[in-house]
């Protein structure tokens, strides 16, 4: 056993932290809305920045222009980013699309895409649900048919983060009919400017913009853009998923710590019926309680970062932190407005605003989390039947 | 970063699940439960031939110098097998006691002992507050002096041959060490339900010598430390391993539990309760690990320590509780043996310092004035 970062770790996460002071985080300008994940908003200029520093391509294989640094490497960026707020919303869903382009990308993909990542100008959106298919993904009804040499999608996808400001969709569709209903689907890289994309905005319950829906009207794709083998996009975006949710809410712990620190110092600051809110027992209680979840959350993900490296199988390990993630983060928001009380619901920019009028701002954005990503419902199954073995309940169908 | 055991511990923790099936089987425990004496003698002897309670003590004392990890990697096995006894009480708080402040005299004389299994010794903390902090002590004794009062909560006392018994003296706290048969101690069993032996432990003008003192007068509190560091983190390995093998009883129960034409661990509501328990579980033993491994390496853990304590108690009690709920009825009979993890992760929990007291502990390591 080992708790701690390898000499090279430690070295590196004091370089980021030394990149952060000179950078602040906080003057990088805002593309979109912060979802309360962790990683922040997002925000295309930072993103290039951290590319500047050469960390964005840091752990590919040499031949594609990386310098093949251990993944931990990627597990200290995001802890140390996370740590200080940094707006780094989009780089989990970079870093997972680089990982799918190397590891079964065309020439194309490989030779035009990668490079914008490593640069920090692409992003992606991920057209997986549609407004029929949520939970149930199988359900979805884009279809992609072959032209020539091109694929013509035809669809409706919705949920779809940041679609607007991203560069790229990751669009997934049925291409064909097969026995099975888990085969016969394919994913592409789709350029957003592409004619016959439609992406319009949600505002959300917090009155910003984060979803998009997009529909797809005869959108003719090159068959080249086409992410992995045809057909089999089912299974490949199974794993994805795994990741996804590991890369998706690793950094949970490290920005709820932050949020935990600004609580433990407005509680400490702050006089109720003339005590300190600090001197409360049932506030240091409830403090203490959810420091030990945090701290618990951490190396759930950590653990599981373990099996990652070293190719261990993951049957629930992402699952069931991805759970604990979103559930922890509406606890400490619920504690945190509990703590604000009237002073809560005010707005960033309002008159008396406490904490920025983050909290209130992260008690709605966590409804979501809970959601996304696959709901907490569809995670304890998929823990209670791919975990532990449990029977799967009998399919509608 | 790496939460595998080493090949040796892996290898500690194998033999230890095979043996304790074998010889600790849970109509043992079951037995021992209902028993007055709730102690097996031969069982003991087999664990010490094994080498356990000697596990934290170095070579030189009869021991065979095992770290800490290793001890809790071994008591979660315990836990997992609900064996009862003194060992987390004699072999782990005790024995850390002793070879934290123990003098060379002291530990020769009792450390080789504790580690063949030939004596075992209790901690006698607790007063009628009812509390694990050191400074809620009121026991006054010097030494050399006469001790008069009552301890207690004091585990395992019957079969104890030596108390560690913390009072008020030289200016603080101190640590005198007591032959439970010396004249004036008297020992009388609590009736706790929970499996665990705990004793009220009376004092009357018992004769306290200057060489029974452990370790410089008034220094009690720290020099109790590390021992209660190492009791809690023992008792939370405990209820990890028995949370643990409630999960495993619970799964197996609802593959083949059939109503409504199906296993009922085919329907949600059992599925997801299940998952409850799997991050319960996991998260509970990561905390435990990360803290005990911060411990072994002499790190500052006063935090990480009363974290995984909190948060195991917390987590493992649901584990047991929901685990009633999905075998339902048949639960609730004697025979089962549910019942018994249960109590022992509850009398765990308590043990060492109750979640109050660890969450205090965590509130001010926050920084919370």
């Amino acid at each position: 056993m080992d708790f701690t970062l390898t000499a090279e770790e430690e070295t590196f996460a004091a370089d980021v932290r030394r990149f952060l002071r000179d950078h602040p985080p906080e003057r990088f300008p805002l593309d979109g809305m912060d979802a309360g994940y962790g990683s922040g908003a997002h925000s295309r200029a930072f993103l290039e920045a951290l590319a500047g520093q050469g960390w964005l391509a840091m752990c590919w294989p040499k031949a594609h222009g990386g310098e093949e640094r251990p993944m931990f490497f990627k597990l200290v960026l995001m802890e140390e980013l996370a740590r200080a707020g940094a707006p780094f919303g989009p780089l989990a869903g970079c870093w997972q699309t680089a990982d799918a382009i190397i590891g079964f990308g065309t020439e194309r993909l490989r030779r035009e895409v990668l490079p914008e990542i490593a640069r920090g100008e692409a992003t992606f959106w991920q057209g997986y649900s549609e407004p029929d298919a949520g939970s149930d993904l199988l359900a979805l009804k884009t279809q992609a048919r072959r032209e020539g040499d091109h694929w013509v999608i035809q669809g409706h996808k919705i949920w779809s983060s940041h679609a607007g400001i991203s560069r790229y969709g990751l669009v997934f569709a049925r291409t064909s009919r097969e026995a099975r209903r888990s085969r016969g689907f394919s994913m592409f890289v789709v350029p957003n400017r592409t004619p016959g994309m439609d992406i319009r905005p949600i505002r959300s319950l917090t009155g910003e913009v984060y979803h998009y829906e997009v529909f797809l009207d005869d959108v003719r794709v090159p068959e080249d853009l086409m992410l992995g083998p045809e057909g089999e996009g089912f299974l490949a975006l199974l794993n994805g998923l795994d990741a996804d949710r590991f890369w998706g809410r690793f950094y949970k712990a490290p920005a709820l710590e932050r949020v935990l620190r600004q609580l433990v110092d407005y509680a400490n600051a702050t006089v109720v019926r003339g005590e300190p809110l600090a001197r409360n027992a049932v506030v240091r209680r409830r403090l203490a309680e959810i420091a030990a979840d945090i701290a618990a959350l951490r190396l759930m993900f950590y653990r599981a970062a373990c099996l990652l490296r070293d190719g261990g199988p993951i049957t629930y390990e992402t699952a069931v932190a991805k759970v604990m993630a979103d559930e922890t983060g509406q606890k400490l928001a619920r504690l945190g407005m509990d703590l604000l009380g009237l002073w809560g619901p005010l707005r960033e920019g309002s008159p008396w605003a406490r904490l920025g009028g983050q909290i209130s701002r992260l008690y709605l954005t966590s409804l979501g989390h809970t959601i996304a990503g696959g709901t907490a419902e569809i995670l304890r199954t998929a823990v209670a039947v791919r975990g532990l073995g449990l029977p799967a309940e009998p399919k509608g169908r | 970063m790496d939460f595998r055991p080493s090949p040796a511990q892996r290898l500690l923790v194998s033999t230890a699940r095979d043996f304790l099936q074998h010889h600790c089987p849970i109509e043992l425990v079951q037995r021992l439960a209902l028993d007055e004496r709730g102690f097996d003698e031969p069982l003991w002897r087999s664990m010490a031939e094994l080498g356990w309670p000697g596990l934290l003590i170095p070579p030189a004392l009869g021991g065979s110098g095992g770290s800490l990890i290793d001890v809790i990697l071994l008591v979660e096995e315990m836990g997992r097998a609900c064996l009862p006894g003194p060992f987390v009480t004699s072999a782990v708080a005790a024995t850390s006691v002793l070879l934290t402040v123990g003098s060379a005299a002291q530990q020769k004389r009792l450390l080789p002992a504790l580690a063949a299994g030939e004596r075992i010794a209790t901690l006698a903390l607790v007063e009628e507050s009812a509390s694990f902090d050191p400074e809620a002590v009121a026991l006054d004794c010097d030494a050399p002096g006469r001790l008069t009062g009552k301890k207690l909560f004091v585990k395992d006392a019957h079969v104890a041959d030596d108390l560690i018994v913390l009072v008020r003296g030289g200016g603080g706290l101190s640590l005198v060490l007591l032959p439970a048969d010396r004249a004036g101690i008297v020992r009388l069993p609590l009736d706790t339900g929970s499996g665990e032996r705990l004793f009220e432990v009376t004092f009357d003008g018992v004769e306290v010598r200057a060489d029974d003192l452990l370790g410089p007068a008034g220094r009690g509190r720290e020099l109790l430390a590390p021992a209660l560091q190492a009791g809690a983190l023992a008792r939370t390995a405990e209820m990890v391993g028995a949370a643990q093998r409630v999960l495993e009883l619970v799964v197996e129960h609802a593959k083949t539990r059939v109503q409504g034409g199906r296993p009922i661990g085919g329907y949600q509501a059992i599925q997801h309760a299940c998952a409850d328990l799997v991050r319960d579980v996991d998260a509970s033993r990561g905390l435990l690990y990360a803290a005990a491994w911060k411990v072994a390496e002499g790190d500052s853990a006063e935090a990480d320590v009363a974290m995984a304590k909190a948060y195991a108690g917390e987590a493992c009690l649901r584990v047991a509780r929901r685990g009633h709920q999905i075998f339902g009825a048949i639960s609730y009979c004697e025979e089962h043996p549910l019942h018994l993890f249960h109590a022992r992760i509850q009398a765990a929990s308590l043990d060492f310092g109750d979640a109050d007291l660890q969450l205090e502990t965590v509130a001010r390591a926050l920084g919370l004035g």
